[in-house]
């Protein structure tokens, strides 16, 4: 059996950070107060503290501390709470990238999918975003109502996943 | 299975996309009545080429017109719609 | 050594048999009988192709019907049984019983039909016992079957050596290329022809394909061919009936490729003659590929028959082997095969065979003219070859006739695919015209149509190629006329006198080879085919035991029944609670919005038919939206939670559709707005609680004063931030306490221990459903169906009079007024319980002119009551009408009145 350990996190505060409006002044803002640009598209950045992870073009997932966030975006954005609607599941092991195939469209197995990337996609129906954390380490935010369902169908392919 | 040429994503499998309507058939908000129910109601539907409103709703959730040809399904364009296009 | 069963009895094969050639090798030659006129039939092929050797294999739930012997490895414990046969293979009574040949012609089943029903009928029973082929099995398959993504820049179909060195070019090339092979061995062809390559020189190139990062996927079949280069294949991970390693049986894969190279060969065609299905007439080269793969010989005195060159490897072979070359009819003229060493008759093409009913004798011929006959037990034959074109027409590709090899070749597609090998570039043949009587010339084995057939449909005027198929069954059944297609299209070519490529050919579908449907299904077929949403308290509401209703994906509970009770009694009891006392449910699934900044009163006036800007910070509303066309879709509340910040609910079943309807309006009508719209569905848990007893519930919970009838205030309770709605659904003061679902049980927990200290219970959705509907609230999906403007719904007078709301400018199309409309009213019974769904009668035999839309009692007094449209209905209160449900026989006399049965003036939720 492949390397592969299913786990859900403690569940935590999330929020979407969300810009309508001068997009590279709120950048710059946001820079100045918290330390490192505003991930592009498809990528994360920050660290546990505060993190912010793009899955949207307008959106950012936060992750952490985001008491900062509504005074940098002013009337340029909103910051809303979604955290209770969302299940954190780590996938650690090597075996990650082929569970992700399992059921998936997205190419996980990609090798420009790495460290610091992100993706939103569909697996076995169910609508999931993708935080790669490090090359053994990849973090699924799972709909809360789907997570039950979707960890039952994880737990059940990492155990017929032979190389 | 199509793959969409997202312009925030790149290339991905339609089942992440919800097919919305065709660009000639949207309505804007202050359109007279008469003008929106034309829109509404009268769909040329060619044999060819055609511009389509999808959205990557299980992917970035941004919407797009797809310019499509319905008989081969050749994409020959994807442009982004929404906000201000943030880089 | 390994056992196998065959129709239960024990036999040996050897490692890498197929269940063919181990059968080959016991000696068997009787393998099946034929889907029509149950004729004996053995194996005649060594590929996917086989039309006659279709076992059922496995037992069980694992058994798999129609499996070819010939596409199956034997592993230890093989079970395999013959079809179609009763009540053995050596002696089957339909076959004996002659459902003949003239009853069962081409067009039989669409004659039959137009004939008397009697006689389809007298027909019938016998066809039903006879026909068809394997059986499904009954019993659930216990295997699991994956499905799984791929990703590649080349992918490959066909390992022989023209797909394996284009899968080295490319992975050594640095392409991310996938490689796959049907057969369990890879360059299976190698084995039966000693080229410039050999085995050793297939291991080595599958070791560096590997070690470039390639992906070789054996027993893999590449099945369809779609859009944008996606190739669906089907993967045998353990052989039909065995038990697989690891719980998955097969893998569906589907893989987006960046190219496609098609290097999926040919298959051999069989010649048109009559009796060429007796068994022991076989394809030259798969008699070559058992002789050489297999080291089984299957005849010891052999007739080759051929039009190419090819079937002289077969027989050297077959000399090498031992075996004796009875004769060699080529069809061409001499000097063909001159130098071959055998007996070579030209100008010779196959008449007939004689032979038992398990064994070939004899073989007849014309040579120059001149009948002549041999003796022999296999009859090796090699009519030509066919590319093997399916995906490439699949992915929309076209064909050239290639005159030489009297074949359709590949030529191009709008897709990104290339054929090599020997389906670009078939073998030359010598073009045969079938001499034989029509009759017993098989051309489809597989569905029994012969030469003959095909001559009738043509002398019954069928001249379409897709005509021709469709009335003779030719090509449809499980091998899809992988053996027949061309030489029913050389015959109606010959009929119409026309070429071949001006013929027509029939469509090339998706699967290339038989799909099970549990791979197809993949993990859904364990389940109930997707996943059950799962409210964030279902531990709580499952150690209740309640009664659990489907509502859309999500599970709710219906109702929570105590001591025996039955589901109305629960819901009565839960809903009397909420009248007389208190009770609470959970209301987690509503849909959700959190719409914020600056713009958000002025986007909400857009979504929103109701006026949103005037409400104050601290209040709510009730609204409704509509489609562009004018009708309501949807309905809910909205809450000013502070300044800039709105918090909109709406339906539950609509809620994916108002995301999108919401965000397409934001991004595509409004994108100048400074708003945010964010689906917060799953984000708020919701608890719900009701009655005359709910204010002192909740003054006790936040230890306050509750907000007024819709209001709402922030709180917290068990000292969880929570936001609570003093909004009703029953009719009854009630509050809606919104908290992060994280947090929410502690907050469930306290709210329950309040509720039943004041003595109230726990409510589910058909208590909630009475409760709404004696007070008159209406139902997406229900009153509210896609049909009814808010006129209809008496919902107009809360219009947004300066309009600029979605579907102002629909509403105000001319036939949304006229008269003549459904509108919303209240049925009450006179006499008997009025059926849901009911329609609604003036008389019996009366056409409908509404229907019954949702059916309850009065819940503490007793007595049937109803929501239902009705035409011109706000004008017909007081009338008596028949609420009539045919499909459950039931009926009611109702009256006609306002669709309030319960506190009209609406003073029982105001304090």
């Amino acid at each position: 059996m492949t390397e592969l350990t299913i786990s859900t996190l403690p569940a935590a505060p999330l929020h979407v950070f969300e810009i309508w409006s001068n997009p590279a002044t709120v950048a710059k803002r946001f820079e100045a107060t918290c330390g490192f640009a505003l991930p592009h598209m498809g990528r994360s950045d920050g660290s546990d503290a505060l993190r912010l992870i793009r899955f949207e073009p307008t959106v950012w997932l936060v992750e952490g501390d985001a008491s900062a966030l509504s005074a940098i975006l002013s009337d340029d954005g909103a910051v809303t709470a979604i955290g209770g609607g969302i299940v954190r599941i780590r996938l650690s092991g090597k075996g990650w990238r082929t569970l992700l195939m399992e059921g998936g469209v997205f190419d996980a197995e990609s090798p420009t999918f790495a460290a610091g990337c992100s993706a939103a996609t569909i697996i076995d129906h169910v609508n999931v975003r993708l935080h790669v954390v490090d090359e053994t380490t990849c973090v699924a935010f799972v709909p809360l109502s789907f997570s039950q369902g979707l960890l039952h169908f994880w737990e059940q392919a990492a155990g017929s996943l032979v190389e | 299975m199509m793959r969409i040429p997202c312009p925030h994503c790149g290339p991905r499998t339609q089942s992440e996309f919800i097919y919305e309507r065709t660009l000639d058939s949207v309505v804007p908000l202050n359109a007279p009545t008469e003008e929106a129910m034309a829109k509404l109601f009268t769909r040329n539907n060619p044999r060819g080429v055609d511009d389509e409103i999808w959205r990557h709703t299980y992917g970035c959730r941004a919407w797009m017109v797809l310019t499509r040809h319905r008989v081969t399904n050749e994409i020959s364009g994807c442009r982004a719609i929404g906000p201000e296009a943030l880089s | 050594m390994i056992n196998f069963r065959f129709d239960g009895k024990v036999y040996t094969a050897q490692a890498g048999d197929t269940l063919a050639a181990a059968l080959l090798r016991n000696g068997i030659g009787l393998v099946g009988r034929s889907f029509k006129y149950h004729r004996p039939r053995g194996i005649m092929t060594a590929g996917i192709e086989e039309p006659n050797a279709l076992v059922t294999v496995g037992e069980g739930g694992r058994a798999e019907p129609n499996t070819r012997a010939t596409d199956v490895f034997v592993y230890e414990g093989l079970v395999a049984k013959s079809q179609n046969r009763w009540p053995n293979l050596s002696f089957d009574v339909g076959a004996a019983l002659g459902l003949a040949a003239p009853a069962l012609s081409a067009g039989f089943y669409y004659k039959t039909f137009f004939g008397s029903a009697k006689k389809w009928m007298f027909y019938e029973y016998f066809i039903r016992k006879a026909a068809g082929l394997g059986n499904a099995p009954t019993l659930t398959d216990p295997d699991r079957f994956s499905q799984r993504a791929a990703f590649c820049d080349v992918l490959v179909v066909g390992a022989g050596p023209a797909g394996m060195q284009a899968a080295l070019d490319a992975a050594e090339g640095g392409k991310r290329v996938i490689l796959v092979e049907q057969d369990h061995i890879l360059a299976p062809s190698l084995l039966r022809d000693s080229q410039e390559q050999d085995a050793a020189w297939a291991n080595a190139t599958a070791a560096r394909i590997r070690a470039a990062g390639g992906i070789i996927l054996t027993r893999t079949t590449a099945s369809g061919y779609w859009e944008h280069d996606l190739v669906t294949l089907t993967q045998r991970i353990s052989e039909p009936g065995q038990v697989p390693t690891h719980d998955v049986a097969q893998r569906l894969w589907h893989v987006r490729a960046g190219q496609v190279i098609l290097a999926t060969g040919s298959i051999e065609r069989p010649m048109a003659f009559a009796h060429n299905d007796r068994p022991g007439v076989m394809l030259s080269q798969a008699v070559r590929t058992y002789v050489r793969r297999f080291g089984v010989v299957p005849g010891k005195r052999v007739v080759i028959a051929t039009n190419n060159d090819d079937a002289y490897k077969s027989a050297e072979a077959l000399k090498d082997a031992g075996a004796q070359i009875a004769a060699i009819l080529d069809a061409r003229p001499a000097p063909a095969g001159a130098n071959s060493g055998h007996r070579v008759y030209n100008n010779a093409v196959p008449l007939s065979t004689q032979g038992a009913r398990h064994c070939l004798k004899s073989v007849q011929a014309l040579v120059d003219g001149k009948t002549m006959d041999w003796d022999a037990d296999l009859l090796a034959v090699s009519g030509g070859f066919t590319p093997v074109v399916h995906l490439h027409m699949q992915a929309g590709g076209t064909l050239d006739w290639n005159e030489d090899a009297q074949a359709f070749i590949p030529v191009s597609s709008r897709q990104n695919v290339t054929t090599i090998g020997g389906a670009a570039e078939p073998q030359a043949i010598f073009k045969m015209v079938p001499v034989s009587s029509p009759k017993k010339s098989f051309i489809d084995f597989q569905n029994d149509v012969t030469l003959a057939d095909v001559d009738l449909a043509w002398a019954e005027g069928y001249r379409s190629v897709e005509h021709l198929k469709r009335y003779t069954t030719l090509g449809m059944a499980t091998d899809q006329g992988k053996l027949s297609n061309m030489a029913a299209l050389g015959r109606l070519a010959q009929k119409q006198g026309v070429a071949i490529p001006e013929a027509g050919l029939t469509t090339f579908r998706p699967p290339y080879t038989p799909v099970t449907m549990g791979l197809i299904a993949g993990a859904g077929a364990k389940d109930a085919g997707a996943h059950i949403r799962r409210l964030a308290l279902y531990e709580l509401h499952a150690a209740k035991n309640p009664i659990w209703q489907p509502l859309g994906y999500w599970f709710r509970p219906r109702a929570y029944p105590i001591s025996g009770e039955s589901l109305a009694q629960a819901a009565l009891r839960e809903a009397k609670a909420v009248r007389n006392n208190v009770g609470m449910t959970d209301v987690s699934t509503l849909a959700k919005f959190e719409v914020s900044g600056p713009d958000a009163a002025a986007f909400l006036d857009i979504i929103c038919a109701t006026t949103i800007s005037k409400l104050a910070v601290g209040r709510g509303r009730y609204t409704f939206m509509l489609r562009e066309d004018g009708i309501v879709f949807d309905d809910g509340t909205v809450w000013r939670l502070d300044e800039n910040r709105y918090l909109l609910t709406s339906s539950t079943g609509g809620a994916d559709r108002m995301a999108t309807h919401i965000s397409y309006v934001r991004q595509f009508l409004c994108p100048h707005l400074r708003v945010s719209a964010v689906n917060v569905q799953e984000h708020y848990a919701g608890i719900a609680i009701a009655g005359p007893q709910a204010k002192a519930v909740l003054t006790a919970l936040i230890g306050a004063e509750p907000p007024r009838h819709m209001s709402t205030v922030p709180a917290a309770i068990a000292g969880v931030p929570v936001i609570i709605l003093a909004a009703s659904y029953s009719g009854e003061r009630a509050f809606e306490i919104y908290v992060d679902a994280s947090q929410a049980e502690a907050v469930w927990v306290a709210c329950e221990s309040e509720v039943f200290a004041q003595g109230g219970t726990l409510y589910g959705l058909e208590a909630m459903e009475f409760l709404r509907i004696e007070k008159g609230h209406l139902v997406v999906g229900g009153e509210v169906d896609g049909r009814m403007t808010p006129h209809d719904l008496a919902l107009d007078k809360m219009l947004n009079k300066a309009g600029g709301y979605i579907g102002a400018s629909g509403l105000s199309r001319p036939a949304l007024s006229e008269t003549g409309r459904r509108q919303l009213v209240g049925l009450e019974a006179i006499a008997g319980d009025i059926p849901e769904g009911a329609m609604l009668i003036p008389s019996e035999g009366a056409s409908p002119q509404g229907h019954v839309s949702a059916a309850a009692f009065r819940i503490v007094t007793g007595g049937s009551v109803a929501l239902g449209q009705l035409t011109e209905g706000f004008s017909r209160h007081g009338e008596i009408l028949i609420a009539s449900s045919p499909t459950r026989g039931q009926q009611a006399r109702v009256r006609v009145v306002a669709p309030h049965f319960y506190d009209a003036a609406g003073e029982r939720y105001r304090d």
